[in-house]
């Protein structure tokens, strides 16, 4: 039957040639049909013949009788053929109505198929650029199809709305975030202020707003890195890992629960301050929700080669894989999804932002003390010593002898009794600092400190015995200060007082000779681990 | 406030210099309450804790420790009490015979001194 195979041909010929009308295929077809018409008319002529040959022959009583019936067979015959003919050309047009509307479906399901394919891909890539609707749709050929047409344009328009909304509200917010990162940073500029100010009735309630301003301007800091906008403040000059450590703690709500344990003197540059002290805000916020409120959070600094490894440990829940998985893809390299953060856990798609920016690399494993740890490394070409003129930071003098345990405190022990701490790498203007031939018990300069105002500090130290500090190959003994001096009266007098112990400890129960032995075997302690580190 | 004022701020908050406290557990320190260190600092303590031990090798009062480390007299007294505690650090009361009511009765603070003191004060 040509019906079934005629729409195959017709396909198979006019699809590549894409030219093709339904004339076209209407001429091709026309012999057929011919050939059909041809032999039925034929073949009613060879009935007719047959019939009126029939009728002459037959005997002349009979002649008018079969005439009648011949007649009524040969009309009824030529009714049939005609009825036949006109079937088959409703069939042959019904045939090529079908093959032109083949025809056309395929020609609308190559023209969807670009636009599913390629123009729509490309318009929305335009659109995320920003690009507005109307440029977009100018840049490629428009699809044939009219309808096609107003979908890409209704879509076009819809996309790039939604695109424009997008852009409006991180903008909005970004915007807000600021406002209130300003606001958070003077009123925290003025709450210290009025702690310096007022006395101590109000300071506990000054500390409390402290705190809570903190907080309000971490989650501002928060919104505007995920909106991309920048960061909190510019701190101008290096800040050391002491504060980068306490500006994170300020910054959660259970900073009481947090203990850290750092020996480090190095300083991260001004820039990358803040978005150090954020992440690490971020996730000791992280490690003190997710642990019980009895158990302590520990941070530990080490200096390695590779930068400055910060670890997060946490006695809480051990992260199941699934979670693991999350928190690491939410700070790995992948640039941010807005789609994947939750509204209520913001932490670590913040924590990924900002170790892109700064080329932080945060890793997760089970903690040692049974929650989570969290390890970052802090590369070190943020790693800086603060320098000598900036703003004196009180008490900077951290004398970083790794192999002395800390005495007195047990809590920051833990920090000597770490395995496979390597002696931290004595930075260069470290040594800088204690001029050759100067084997002081102590660091003499700190930070901020000037060398005049060292050498004073020394003089004072040595002057009432002891050879002038710098001359001698020996520690001077600091114990012969009139402080010390002091010190000793006050304890020989608080023993003979009827042996009353008192708070202080056995250090300060010796006599002044044995403050001097022990004073001068800690200095020869710190100048030999100062040897060994570089 | 000033944007210097912003611009020398550590980003070190009190309460996190103080663990949380704002007053200090004993009484011990006035303003003028002698300090003197005990030991030299160690590692791993805390920076303010060191500035202390470093600036109190010779007898210093409550309130120059308070204006070298740049902190709240009430937040240098805290951290004078965790020294006191671990016996790092001793205490001399300038007053003990009577404390607080007449800083007169000490001896660099008779009136006469306090009173030529005065005048060459004028004098500037």
């Amino acid at each position: 039957m040509p019906r079934v195979l005629e729409p195959a041909r017709g396909r198979a010929d006019t699809f590549p040639a894409g030219t093709s009308t339904p004339a076209g295929t209407s001429t091709r077809r026309q012999p057929v049909l011919g050939a059909n018409r041809t032999v039925l008319l034929s073949a009613l002529l060879v009935v007719a013949v047959a019939a009126l040959c029939a009728v002459a022959t037959a005997p002349s009583s009979a002649r008018v009788s079969v005439g009648v019936a011949v007649l009524v067979g040969l009309a009824a015959a030529a009714v049939i053929v005609v009825l036949a003919i006109r079937q088959a050309d409703g069939t042959a047009r019904l045939v090529e109505r079908l093959a032109a509307l083949d025809a056309l479906t395929e020609r609308r399901a190559a023209g969807l198929a670009q636009l599913a394919d390629d123009t729509l891909p490309k318009i929305v890539a335009q659109l995320r650029d920003g690009v507005s609707a109307e440029e977009a749709m100018a840049g490629g050929p428009p699809p044939a199809d009219p309808a096609e047409q107003r979908i890409l344009r209704t879509l076009a328009e819809e996309v790039g709305r939604g695109e424009r909304m997008r852009a409006a509200a991180m903008a909005a917010c970004a915007n807000a975030a600021g406002r209130v990162q300003a606001l958070a940073t003077s009123m925290l500029a003025d709450l210290r202020d009025m702690e310096d100010r007022h006395s101590e009735e109000v300071l506990g309630d000054l500390l409390r707003l402290d705190h809570s301003v903190s907080q309000a301007g971490r989650l501002a800091d928060s919104i505007a890195v995920l909106t991309g906008a920048r960061s909190g403040r510019r701190w101008t000059k290096p800040i050391v890992m002491e504060s980068i450590l306490r500006g994170a703690l300020g910054r959660i709500s259970a900073y009481q629960r947090v203990r850290l344990h750092s020996t480090s003197t190095a300083a991260v540059a001004g820039y990358a301050a803040e978005g150090v002290m954020h992440a690490l805000a971020e996730l000791m916020d992280n490690a003190t929700s997710f642990s019980p409120p009895s158990e302590e959070v520990h941070v530990y600094v080490e200096e390695v080669q590779a930068g400055l490894v910060v670890t997060v440990e946490d006695g809480g829940l051990v992260m199941g894989p699934a979670a693991l998985r999350r928190a690491e893809r939410a700070v790995s390299a992948e640039a941010l999804d807005l789609t994947t953060l939750s509204g209520t856990r913001l932490g670590l798609a913040v924590v990924g932002v900002l170790a892109r920016k700064y080329g932080l690399t945060v890793s997760f494993r089970p903690s040692s003390r049974g929650g989570t740890g969290v390890i970052v490394i802090i590369p070190r070409q943020l790693i800086t010593q603060p320098r000598p003129d900036g703003a004196p930071l009180p008490g900077a003098h951290v004398t970083a002898a790794p192999g002395v345990p800390a005495g007195g405190r047990g809590g920051r022990q833990a920090v000597a009794e770490r395995p496979g701490e390597p002696a931290p790498a004595a930075p260069p203007s470290r040594d800088a600092a204690h001029p050759a031939g100067t084997p002081e018990p102590l660091p003499k300069r700190g930070r901020g400190e000037t060398l005049a105002g060292a050498a004073r500090a020394a003089a004072l130290a040595t002057s009432p015995g002891g050879p002038p500090a710098g001359q001698d190959g020996r520690p001077a003994a600091p114990a012969v200060s009139p402080g010390e001096r002091f010190g000793a009266f006050q304890q020989s007098r608080a023993r003979a007082r009827s042996g009353e112990t008192g708070p202080t400890g056995s250090a300060g129960q010796q006599p002044a000779g044995d403050t001097d032995a022990a004073g001068a075997a800690d200095a020869i302690n710190a100048t030999d681990s100062r040897e060994a580190a570089p | 406030m000033t944007r210097g004022h912003i611009d020398r701020e550590n980003p070190d908050r009190l309460y996190t210099i103080t663990g949380g406290r704002s007053r200090a557990d004993a009484d011990v320190f006035d303003l003028v309450t002698l300090v003197v260190a005990e030991c030299d600092p160690s590692p791993g303590m805390q920076s303010e804790h060191v500035g202390i031990l470093r600036f109190c090798r010779s007898a210093r009062a409550v309130v120059e420790i308070a204006a070298h480390l740049r902190l709240p007299i009430s937040v240098t007294r805290i951290l004078l009490c965790d020294l006191l505690d671990a016996g790092r650090i001793v205490v001399r009361q300038p007053a003990r015979s009577a404390p607080r009511r007449s800083a007169v009765e000490l001896p660099y603070a008779h009136p006469e001194l306090l009173r030529e003191v005065l005048v060459g004060l004028r004098r500037l």
